[in-house]
């Protein structure tokens, strides 16, 4: 994902966070699907609500 | 992101009609209190974000921006009151207009409407700190850390952050919270099962034991091993479908016990116990009106905050501020923590209950499927009742709420009808009644019983393991998360500190130039020690002065900004901020202004003109980048120490004949006028330490000051022989001169038209020379290019030159061997 240019030089603590949380999961070798749909949910929809990230980690398997 | 060239402002707040100039440099605006300033900063904040916090948010009471923002006399007509701003955004080099009106403060108008022209105003909208006033200065410095938190974590934007730490946990939480039932669900599969086979222990070697001697009895070929899909009745033949199914006499004997033995403990002293805890515990909650109908709000406002995702609400379609809903109603649920620990340590104490009424229940299934199977079928209706009783208060006490029919339904748990236990025993005398089944058919029924609970508990298995490699999974991603936030915020919190403590170094470099400082997350909260003299390190408010406060609060929001914004940090308004902070420390924060943010537009309200002073001498804000509020009325809202504005409502005066009203003005802004001639021109001034002159004490200095000024720099020409610059200066001295004899301000205190107060002696004609010669006075201290009152350079030291703003005027006072 690129910075928009508008905002260059703008520091998205959010963004550095979420950023740093995708990273360690990645090292945390956790499949690139959850991690991808993570980050469209965190830093692309901007969705920070418990359903939506609910649906962003338990896509594959819903809560029995 | 942004700059602003300058603002309209129409019937908003205590302002009817007024535009500023700012002309994407920084502004200063002066005046006493209550003359407006505030109303320029609540307008440009309205115009950039929607919003005017001075009007909304915490402990604003009864006030509201749609009913209180318009001016009182246009209170019933929103439309009326509008604001409109040019703005510059440098990254895209556009010019655009936002209009606002306070009917409809969510819609601006923009043009140009572009899509990255609303991004850039998106963020501003974000950004409502680059308002920041001195109420808002002082909530980072002495508030309590979890406050503190609260207000950094605002500017940061770290709700975004937090939310996604609480969401992540509540999902862990939540999937841990589903392996309760499921481990309840894999320990009654075991019991069943183990009850079926007869064994204490649930071993591979023991089962194949057991069910290989029941095949043997079929003639079945034994078992070598048992995995995950081993059938014990392998190979044994399917019963036809006409062939009955019998009640396995041994295994349903057997679980009838089990159900009995499940309704004792249901009916145990220990359940009654755990009920009576638990009851009081709810009656606790539900006696307190306040507190029960905070459980219900509590619950309500968790919901709400994860559904809650529209920028309207659902019911009426009237739009909202999400980020600022959001905060309202996290607020409220912050209020409501005991609540919720409460409700907490309430539902610990009801798991158990549930636990037992599902093994209840499952056994009561049991033999009601036994029921089935006897000839005649048995109806067993208590059994039925009992077993919906079971599942329709597994599910009230799992809801808690409402309190009331839980606590009903509590009471009923331990109360075990006499009717269920008829049942059973009916049951037990018919199966007991049965014949004793052939070898061959006990080791069939056996099998067959076996092997279905033997699934009953993979599949309990399976699903355990489902849920609890989410749990791991889950938790996993909220650590993982959680410690990524950490180490994130600590390096942003490494970094504000250490510009905080250079910022607030610089201004108070005389005495604390080895100043620090130290930003302790912990917890939600956000601790904030400051280094006094090298003793130690304490909160802000226990040894620094107000003054000191004021300036560490300046420094920690400026150090934020720059993280924040970084190089877009271009515009912010300091509404009053440095009330406390004395002369010499203004002056510093000015350098500090102009040297680390030399990018950006301050907009700054001040009742100090000395202060506005120190911001043109240090360069914050040039000659015209300042308004001088005078006064303000209802009627007319402020008015400003503007030469065209002054000098049209004296004339007014006079033309009605109110030569009181005209002379009384004219008096005032002479002395306004002259303290700024005085200051420019390096006049010296009997001192006074109330700093209250009058025009007598400042107007003839600063004429005797332009006329010395002329004299030297007449002899500094001389100096060099330049005939021409000495004609020049000649003939400027002669008019200044003239202009000085006309006015008589020289004989001030014999000027019987000003001084005196016999303005009701004069009539309009006789006061209108009066006027005319004052102007013109004036008129001779002004560059005759640019308009600006001339000044020395430089303001200390010895004096160089006389010069304008613009420059056109340059007057050298050096004498060749100076």
């Amino acid at each position: 994902m690129t910075t928009s240019p508008i905002l260059e030089g703008t520091s998205d603590v959010p963004a550095q966070v979420f950023e740093k949380f995708l990273q360690a999961l990645r090292n945390a070798s956790a499949s690139a699907e959850l991690v991808a749909r993570l980050r469209k949910t965190l830093l692309e929809d901007k969705k920070f609500t418990e359903r939506a990230l609910k649906e962003a980690i338990l896509v594959e398997e819903p809560l029995p | 992101m942004i700059r602003v060239e300058s603002i309209t402002i129409s019937e908003f707040r205590g302002i009817r009609d007024l535009t500023l100039d700012f002309k994407e440099k920084s502004f200063a605006i002066c005046g006493p209190n209550g003359t407006g300033k505030s109303g320029v900063v609540d307008a440009l904040e309205f115009a950039l974000t929607g919003n005017v916090s001075r009007l909304s948010g915490e402990g604003r009471g009864d006030v509201s921006l749609k009913q209180h923002g318009p001016h009182v006399d246009k209170r019933n007509d929103p439309d009326k009151a509008r604001v409109t701003v040019r703005v510059t955004i440098p990254s895209l080099s556009k010019n655009i207009t936002i209009e606002r009106s306070l009917k409809n403060p969510a819609a601006a108008k923009v043009v140009p409407a572009d899509p990255a022209v609303l991004q850039v105003l998106r963020q501003v909208e974000a950004h409502p700190e680059i308002v920041l006033s001195r109420r808002e200065l002082i909530r980072y410095v002495i508030a309590t850390p979890g406050k503190r938190a609260e207000e950094v974590q605002a500017l940061l934007h770290l709700d975004q952050v937090e939310q996604v730490r609480l969401g992540l946990q509540k999902i862990a939480n939540t999937c841990e919270k589903q392996l309760i039932p499921l481990d309840t669900a894999i320990r009654q599969a075991r019991e069943n099962l183990l009850r079926a086979l007869g064994i204490y222990e649930l071993t591979k070697e023991k089962v194949l034991a057991i069910a290989n001697a029941q095949r043997a009895t079929l003639s079945l070929p034994a078992l070598i091993d048992l995995t995950e899909t081993t059938s014990l009745k392998d190979g044994m033949a399917t019963p036809s479908p006409a062939q009955p199914q019998r009640i396995p006499k041994a295994q349903a004997l057997a679980d009838i016990r089990a159900t009995r033995e499940a309704l004792a403990e249901i009916g145990s002293d220990d359940t009654m116990k755990r009920v009576v805890e638990v009851s009081a515990d709810l009656n606790v909650l539900i006696e307190d009106p306040a507190v029960a109908a905070s459980v219900k709000r509590e619950a309500f406002f968790t919901t709400g905050m994860e559904l809650v995702e529209a920028r309207a609400c659902p019911f009426c379609d009237t739009p909202w501020d999400l980020g600022e809903l959001k905060k309202h109603v996290q607020a409220k649920i912050d209020h409501l923590k005991e609540v919720s620990r409460k409700r907490r340590a309430a539902e610990t104490k009801i798991a158990p209950l549930i636990a037992t009424l599902r093994k209840v229940q499952a056994a009561i299934n049991t033999v009601v499927g036994y029921a089935a199977l006897a000839t005649p079928p048995l109806a067993l209706k208590a059994a039925h009742e009992y077993d919906v009783h079971c599942r329709t208060a597994i599910e009230r006490l799992n809801a808690l709420l409402p309190l009331a029919e839980t606590i009903t339904v509590l009471a009923n748990v331990p109360i075990i009808p006499q009717t269920i236990l008829d049942d059973i025993r009916e049951l037990e005398q018919v199966v007991a009644a049965l014949p004793e089944p052939t070898k061959q058919d006990a080791a069939r029924e056996w099998l067959v019983v076996v092997q279905e609970r033997l699934e009953i508990w993979r599949d309990a298995m399976r699903k355990h393991k489902i849920a609890k490699d989410q749990a791991l999974r889950t938790r996993q991603i909220s650590d993982i998360y959680a410690a990524a936030s950490d180490k994130v915020l600590a390096g942003i919190y490494a970094d504000v500190e250490k510009d905080f403590a250079s910022l607030y170094g610089f201004i108070n470099r005389e005495d604390e130039d080895k100043f620090k400082a130290q930003l302790i997350p912990s917890l939600g909260k956000l601790g904030f020690d400051v280094d006094f003299y090298g003793r130690g390190f304490f909160p802000p408010g226990a040894y620094h002065s107000e003054g000191h406060q004021d300036g560490m609060g300046l420094c920690l929001y400026l150090a934020l900004m720059k993280h924040l914004q970084g190089g877009n940090f271009t515009f912010s308004v300091l509404d009053d901020v440095l009330m406390s902070v004395d002369a010499g420390h203004r002056r510093e924060v000015c350098a500090l202004l102009k040297k680390e943010f030399p990018n950006t537009q301050f907009i700054m309200t001040t009742h100090d003109p000395i202060w506005l002073r120190h911001m043109r001498t240090e360069g914050i804000i040039g000659g015209r980048s300042a308004v001088h509020f005078r006064n303000w009325s209802v009627d007319y809202g402020p008015t400003r120490w503007d030469a065209r504005d002054v000098w049209t409502e004296i004339e007014d005066y006079r033309k009605e004949s109110d030569v009181r009203a005209a002379a009384s003005l004219l008096r005032h802004y002479l002395e306004y006028e002259s303290a700024e001639l005085c200051h420019r021109l390096r006049a010296p001034v009997e001192f006074r330490g109330d700093a209250q002159y009058q025009l007598g004490e400042l107007l003839p200095p600063a004429i005797t000051r332009m006329s010395e000024l002329y004299r030297r720099a007449k002899e500094a020409a001389n100096s060099r022989n330049q005939r021409e610059i000495i004609e020049q200066i000649t003939v400027r001295e002669a008019e200044f001169a003239k202009l000085a004899a006309i006015s008589k301000a020289e004989q001030w205190q014999v000027n019987v038209a000003v001084h005196y107060n016999s303005w009701d002696n004069l009539g309009k004609e006789d006061f209108a020379p009066v006027v005319k010669a004052f102007r013109d006075l004036l008129g001779g201290f002004m560059c005759s290019d640019c308009g600006e009152y001339l000044r020395v350079s430089p303001d200390r030291e010895t004096p160089e030159s006389i010069r304008c703003d613009c420059g056109k005027t340059m007057i050298n006072l050096l004498k060749k061997s100076e």
